[in-house]
């Protein structure tokens, strides 16, 4: 069996020619949100173009850098002889590689036109270095180091940048040395509830019971959260690692890492990695030549699967997770007993985060001190968010601990489009509650949420700006907990029914006094469900209460909905005649666009609000509320 | 829980249906080296949905069978999972995304001109299995929203002309829609 100096010495001959190429190298980022956009067709596009006039150039596949703004992103190298730092270019779709490869290859070197940053320290011909980007200068990444920059589906990439370097301190350390390594970290569990990793770990490894199972909860099931996936898909032996590090510290014999089943491409990216790791020894018996697992021998033995999950957010709670593994429904139930004393198949277990399992590697690597040395006072290390929503920049990034929001909100994400106010920002899933603007600034860590009555959750910020309607939102995140709740409580799966017909009474302007009482009552029921989805469905509602009083009020009591976005506040009507009013009636799905007697109006009977008629009309067509101003 | 034998006794009387011995063959192909107590139900399903577009009911006797449950536990299971359909898709199935990105930038104004230009409610399909408007969840490529997927394929950031204009090409020039009557209550 290889030892890791082994190991990493093939790495380090497999990697050299791709971190110092003697020849042009290309690369290019295919993940889901590039492929979303045609990233996978740049590929081939490039290998098509470069093999057609001969190129001296390599082709590299990479992860994924986050920039989900600029995809499909393309990385050139120029050949060594040149001296000059590689370029990131941007939106390039397949139709545009022959024009970037004739600029980059054959003309000035850089093509002006599709440039976004340069990979270095230095700025080049006006294109500014990539750390200087608003998108990237409140950074620091640590996780997210290779992505983008090596291919996810290579370990020898992996391994050559550092990669089970911590395993191979964990071996020499031992169990418990790791785990107070990790406590020493100060890193807590990045899911969501913040729990000391290291303790849980000890927890688990205080189980006497064998088998001992370590399970990755990659079921990011929260909507516009998308940091686990970016990390799986960019650099999944992170995570196998981690795991690896996890099984050594607890004594587990197995570990499962439960992808949702919307994660296609994670699920094949950790799949294969998991498979190189078996190749490489460094998953099965006799772990990086630690001698024989048992009794008499003092080895490692440890090996993982992949379990993909069938759609279920409630699986994302780690003892409805362990009922889904258990091939039941994945229904949440009471703790006690815990996952340590009694989790998958009554064994004991240990659930954590994606994030969790990733930064294990990197406290061992570079240890707890240097680990620790970002963050705020209290909490340490970085944390991965991703932008989504009325932001002008979304993406993935990562960001120390205590960060202000408005760093990355406003900084990052370059804020709401031009012309429109940031209005609030969803911290963390549909549980997490809503933050107002005015709290823009408060530090990314779990405390100002908790004042808040909120969470900070995993990370997922959605941005909200001032064409958007808090009530609509709210019944949104309503309808997500009660259509994803498992169905075992009462308070849960009736109480958040009973919550979005209120909501939706409200919205369609047949609200009553009496309403704001009952979901008051509805959310101080809900705190008593078995498991936090239940307990948390009524977060975002209970933020409006709080921060978006007004707005409520108008709709409850003028029946007006500011945003007009309620589709019962709001009525079309043609405002003045138009020659656009033909096109009108022609996109309108229902027939609603009448033409009579040589003019327009809105069968207001037919009319669904679909604004497709605004969209072709738009200084014809007016949107009104429907109760009057 | 029950024993070995009591769950063999059980399956006894579910009876295959008739006309299907070659698809629970295929199926009990897909799932022989699976085994209860190892996590491999959902592999399982993702199996049989790989071959045949769906979980067929014939299914579920084997799984129990397989797994040594019962096919109410099974069923059960199966009902859970929003992904796991227990009927074959439409000819074309256009998914819509449920997610607050997409919601914030108009998606719902997109679900409700679908709705009525196609001529089928969320995660319904067309009488003559045409077409199917299929809910989903969100899979983080909010750059796009608001967006639909057909075959695989990423459509956004659409307006909502542009949504119809989509559906319409997807129907093909025979299909001129009869003006449907609008949907009544407003879902989310």
């Amino acid at each position: 069996m290889s030892t890791y100096g082994e190991l990493r010495r093939a790495a380090d001959a497999a990697w050299a020619p791709l971190a110092n190429p003697p020849r042009a190298l290309i690369k290019v980022g295919v993940a889901t949100c590039s492929r979303a956009v045609g990233a996978e067709e740049t590929l081939a596009a490039v290998r098509a173009e470069v093999a057609a006039r001969g190129l001296e150039a390599d082709v590299m596949l990479t992860g994924c850098w986050g920039l989900c703004y600029a995809e499909p992103i393309v990385e050139i190298h120029p050949p060594q002889a040149d001296r000059q730092a590689p370029v990131l270019y941007q939106r390039v779709t397949a139709d545009k590689v022959p024009a970037l490869l004739d600029q980059a290859f054959t003309g000035p070197g850089v093509s002006a036109e599709y440039t976004l940053a340069v990979v270095g320290e230095q700025g080049l011909a006006g294109v500014p270095p990539l750390a200087a980007l608003d998108f990237f200068r409140i950074q620091v990444r640590r996780l997210m180091a290779n992505c983008g920059v090596t291919d996810p589906e290579n370990i020898d990439h992996y391994i050559a940048r550092g990669g089970y370097e911590g395993l191979s301190k964990a071996l020499t350390l031992g169990p418990e040395r790791v785990i107070k390594e990790l406590l020493d970290s100060g890193l807590w569990g990045r899911g969501g509830a913040a729990f000391p990793t290291g303790r849980k770990w000890d927890f688990l490894r205080g189980s006497a019971r064998k088998p001992k199972y370590m399970i990755c909860n990659a079921d990011e099931g929260d909507p516009g959260s998308f940091v686990n996936r970016n990390l799986m898909e960019s650099d999944p032996h992170l995570i196998v690692e981690g795991m690896i590090i996890g099984g050594l510290a607890t004594e587990a014999d197995y570990g499962y890492i439960y992808i949702r089943d919307e994660y296609p491409l994670p699920v094949a990216r950790m799949r294969r990695a998991i498979e190189q790791a078996r190749e490489k020894g460094l998953l099965g018996k006799d772990i990086l030549g630690s001698g024989e697992a048992g009794p008499t021998g003092g080895g490692f033995a440890f090996d993982l699967e992949v379990v993909r999950g069938a759609g279920s957010y409630v699986c994302g709670e780690e003892t409805g997770l362990i009922a889904s593994l258990e091939d039941r429904r994945g229904m949440p139930k009471i703790r006690p007993p815990f996952p340590a004393q009694a989790g998958v198949f009554a064994q004991p277990s240990n659930v954590n985060n994606v994030e969790s399992y990733a930064n294990a590697p990197l406290v061992l690597r570079h240890g707890a001190d240097w680990w620790s040395n970002v963050g705020s006072e209290n909490h340490k290390g970085t944390k991965m968010f991703s932008l989504s929503g009325q932001v002008q920049r979304a993406g993935v990034l990562e960001a120390p601990l205590g960060t202000k929001m408005s760093d990355v909100v406003m900084v990052a994400g370059g804020g709401p489009p031009e012309g429109r106010r940031l209005k609030a920002v969803q911290p963390g899933g549909p549980l997490s509650g809503i933050i107002p603007a005015s709290d823009v600034d408060i530090p990314l860590e779990p405390e100002p949420f908790r004042e808040r009555g909120m969470f900070m959750g995993s990370g997922g910020l959605v941005v909200i700006d001032d064409s958007n309607c808090i009530l609509d939102l709210c019944i949104y995140f309503e309808w997500f907990a009660e259509d994803e709740s498992c169905g075992r409580c009462t308070t849960c799966f009736a109480g958040t029914r009973r919550m979005l017909e209120i909501l939706r009474r409200i919205s369609s302007g047949r609200g009553r006094a009496a309403d704001l009482e009952l979901i008051r009552l509805l959310g101080e029921i809900a705190r008593n469900a078995n498991c936090v989805h239940g307990q948390a469905a009524p977060t975002a509602v209970m933020s409006m209460f709080r921060f978006f009083d007004d707005e409520l009020q108008e709709h409850l009591v003028r029946r007006r909905c500011p945003a007009k976005a309620c589709r019962g506040l709001i009525r079309y009507e043609v405002a003045r005649q138009s020659e656009r009013l033909p096109l009108a009636e022609e996109i309108c799905p229902t027939r609603a666009v009448v033409h009579e007697n040589g003019s327009y109006r809105i069968d207001q009977e037919k009319c669904v609000r679909c604004d497709a008629c605004r969209e072709q009309a738009p200084y014809a067509i007016a949107v009104v509320d429907e109760f009057g101003p | 829980m029950f024993s070995q034998a009591s769950h063999n006794s059980r399956l006894a009387a579910v009876a295959p249906l008739a006309g299907s011995a070659g698809l629970s063959a295929r199926v009990q192909e897909l799932i022989n080296d699976l085994r209860p107590d190892h996590a491999d139900l959902l592999t399982a399903l993702h199996r049989i949905q790989h071959e045949y577009g769906y979980v067929p009911p014939e299914a579920v006797p084997l799984l129990a069978g397989q797994f040594n449950t019962t096919p109410a536990i099974v069923f059960g299971t199966i009902d859970f999972y929003s992904e796991v359909r227990t009927a074959p898709p439409a000819e074309e199935v256009v998914e819509w995304c449920s997610g607050p990105a997409c919601l914030l930038k108009g998606s719902l104004r997109i679900r409700r001109a679908l709705e009525a230009e196609l001529g089928c409610g969320m995660n319904e399909a067309t009488g003559d299995g045409r077409w199917e408007l299929r809910l989903v969840q969100c899979d983080g490529t909010c750059h796009l929203a608001p967006l639909l997927r057909h075959r695989g394929r990423y459509l956004g950031p659409l307006s909502t002309s542009e949504a119809i204009r989509f559906a319409r090409a997807l129907k093909g020039p025979a299909q001129a829609a009869p003006a449907p009557e609008p949907p009544g209550e407003p879902g989310t």
